[in-house]
């Protein structure tokens, strides 16, 4: 990754911070004093190194992993904020990367039924639950929405 | 990559597919830490395929399922 890339790359995470959420490309073009198709480009770049996933209808982030510009089956409460997490990794990820500890709200994929976990101090509270991930790693990348 | 009660759970929701890896919640969190931790940090650089691969290693995640492109 040059650092052009690593730049547009830094700014965008740190805008996700600033709003929480993950931004649109107008808004990282006024912060990089840019035009968004300039950003939108990059990100394109970023896509293709795997530094955030671009969403295959439109020109803004589907990822900014461990964030989800879309909403999904694992809500994270983490550093005051409600987030969208991509899976349960990225849930955990979330409060990882904020460095702060969290609530992960979901379900199980089979019955449905409701599961909540608290993250206190990088650990969770339910220490009983179960993750599986069912593809294996040589190919997370051929589909990174379906793991 | 899901979380679920119990392997009765994913045995079920597996159906006829074959299974992947299932790992406990508490080691889960440890990778989600080790992996995701440096990723907001103004200094982050993208570290490489071995360095990812290290990270699955330290927590034995190891064999072919969690063996990186």
């Amino acid at each position: 990754m040059d650092a052009v890339d690593l730049e547009l790359r830094n700014l965008t995470y740190a805008k996700v911070v600033e709003l929480g959420r993950v931004p649109a490309a107008a808004e990282v073009a006024v912060a990089a004093g840019c035009h968004p198709e300039e950003v939108v480009v990059g990100w394109r770049r970023l896509h293709d190194q795997h530094a955030l996933v671009l969403s295959p209808a439109t020109a803004e982030i589907r990822m900014a992993n461990p964030f989800s510009a879309v909403p999904t089956a694992y809500r994270v409460h983490a550093a005051d904020r409600w987030w969208y997490a991509n899976c349960a990794w990225d849930a955990f990820g979330i409060c990882a990367s904020l460095h702060v500890d969290g609530q992960i709200e979901t379900s199980c994929p089979d019955s449905g039924e409701p599961l909540s976990i608290v993250v206190r101090r990088q650990r969770p509270d339910n220490k009983r639950l179960l993750f599986h991930c069912l593809v294996p790693a040589a190919r997370w990348w051929e589909d990174i929405v379906f793991t | 990559m899901n979380l679920f009660r119990s392997e009765e759970r994913i045995e079920h929701w597996l159906g006829a597919r074959e299974p992947g890896a299932t790992i406990t919640v508490t080691k889960l969190s440890e990778l989600a830490h080790a992996w995701w931790g440096d990723h907001l940090a103004p200094d982050w650089r993208p570290r490489s395929r071995e360095q990812n691969q290290a990270i699955l290693g330290r927590l034995h995640l190891t064999g072919e399922f969690w063996r990186l492109p």
